[in-house]
């Protein structure tokens, strides 16, 4: 992890009509750095990583992103967003592949499109890619012939193609079934290893502990805590983190007080 | 009777084949002006869409007859003279036209949002992610409603006759005042619409097959 701060979250505040999300969050990313975001559902964690590459817009506050700035309140040009969203790479909890392209033509499609890249080099790099998760034999199969484990993989390869320097996923494992959590946790965390950025909204406490450098815990609308992963997990000093936590980590021990606390589910 | 389906069935086939070469070419010009008017009407903010919209009511609100009188009698009285057959396109098409936006529009709204959200993402433009992403997917979940839409367009050509096109309904027409036999006659002309038809559904059904193989 280098000083560089790549993102700078800056007061940001984001509502849903006449709802808050959540309300000036702040939160620095360095270079290489792992942050994983954790918190009950509907505290607006996926919403908030949207905000990072404005797939959501937001209200108010500024974010700042590999150089790119955006303000709240106000539309960034079509130009400033493709050349941001070309930079960072997402990782989407429903998968999202193209169903109607194969596995290879979903990696290849944005950096010939994007990129202007030639289609035989964005084919050689994607089989690279595929070589690295050991699908290269499906590389001509549709999407809905692979297993969930397999397309979130497909997908993180087909984010990678574009070599973002900055990656969002947004529980990538939680709609997996959990003999194929291991195989995608098992990615990210390779990439973690070779220095990629990374925020990563999750709900495995272990994977979070073991691999990212920062937790950031958000809930009630804004963050609850945040640092160093181990401290943050292991020693919360907020009583908000320390009932999310312990609801977490043994889910069956109910506590009245703490259940009142969340409603909804997350966006 | 028997010497009626031999007398008629070359003229009847000949305006049966004017019928079919129609309906291929007002479909295609109306389904490229429904692709756009789909586009221009999610996309086109509140004057495209909004314009889009009511030439969508009107087209789909009038009864056909009218629209075509109005078109060949009505424009007529101000000078607008058009001949049968320019009459018989510019309809087709400005009825198909108006139908085919709204199978296009249901097709595109059908497209998950997560595709959206995965294509601006990638940082695919707007244009990119409708040509690559929107449309090929569109184009499978509307496959069974195109399929009825070109039936449609087939069968309204029968309306034809009554701005003197001499199309099959026509000539049928003609044949029964000739001879007093419109039971052979008529029976010939279902038959052929029948045929066509059921011609345009197997094409349907094998290209609906073959697109949505991904599925």
């Amino acid at each position: 992890m280098s000083n560089e701060v790549v993102v700078r979250v800056n007061n940001v505040t984001k509502r849903f009509g006449e709802r808050v999300i959540f309300e000036s969050v702040s939160l620095d990313v360095k270079k290489s750095e792992v942050v994983a975001i954790v918190g009950p559902s509907g505290a607006g964690k996926s919403t908030f990583i949207r905000c990072i590459n404005h797939l959501h817009a937001f209200d108010g506050g500024s974010i700042e992103v590999l150089g790119h700035v955006l303000v709240g309140g106000t539309q960034p040009t079509r130009a400033e967003l493709q050349q941001l969203n070309s930079k960072v790479g997402m990782v989407f909890q429903t998968f999202n592949l193209f169903p109607h392209l194969t596995v290879l033509d979903n990696i290849i499609l944005a950096p010939m499109q994007v990129k202007k890249i030639a289609r035989q080099d964005a084919t050689d790099q994607a089989m690279n890619l595929l070589k690295m998760v050991g699908l290269q034999q499906k590389a001509q199969s549709f999407p809905k012939r692979l297993s969930g484990g397999e397309q979130q993989r497909v997908a993180i390869c087909r984010a990678l193609a574009m070599e973002p320097e900055l990656m969002l996923f947004d529980e990538p494992t939680s709609m997996l079934d959990p003999e194929l959590v291991g195989e995608v946790l098992e990615f990210i965390q390779r990439l973690a290893g070779g220095g990629m950025t990374m925020l990563l909204v999750t709900h495995e406490m272990m994977f979070a502990k073991d691999v990212a450098d920062t937790v950031v815990i958000m809930a009630d609308g804004g963050i609850a805590e945040k640092g160093p992963a181990r401290q943050v997990l292991e020693a919360p000093r907020t009583e908000r983190a320390r009932s999310f936590l312990r609801r977490v980590l043994s889910p069956m021990a109910h506590d009245d007080r703490d259940l009142v606390a969340n409603g909804g589910d997350e966006t | 009777m028997f010497h009626i389906v031999a007398l008629y069935t070359g003229v009847l086939l000949k305006g049966a084949l004017k019928d079919v070469v129609l309906t291929v070419v007002s479909s295609i010009l109306a389904l490229i002006l429904g692709a756009l008017g789909a586009i221009g009407r999610i996309y086109g903010g509140p004057i495209v869409g909004g314009a889009i919209y009511w030439y969508v009511e009107i087209i789909r609100g009038l009864p056909a007859i009218l629209q075509l009188f109005i078109l060949y009698f009505g424009l007529s009285q101000f000078g607008i003279d058009l001949n049968p057959l320019s009459a018989a396109v510019i309809w087709l098409v400005a009825y198909g036209t108006g139908y085919a936006v709204e199978i296009f529009r249901a097709g595109i709204v059908d497209v998950a949002e997560g595709q959206h959200e995965a294509a601006k993402a990638l940082g695919l433009s707007r244009f990119t992610t409708l040509r690559k992403v929107i449309i090929p997917q569109a184009f499978v979940s509307m496959m069974p409603n195109l399929t009825s839409f070109l039936v449609l367009q087939l069968k309204n050509t029968t309306m034809l006759y009554l701005i003197g096109y001499a199309d099959i309904m026509y000539q049928a027409r003609l044949g029964a005042d000739a001879t007093e036999q419109p039971g052979p006659l008529y029976l010939m002309v279902a038959v052929e619409y029948l045929v066509i038809s059921a011609a345009i559904a197997r094409i349907g059904s094998r290209v609906e097959r073959r697109i949505a193989a991904y599925r």
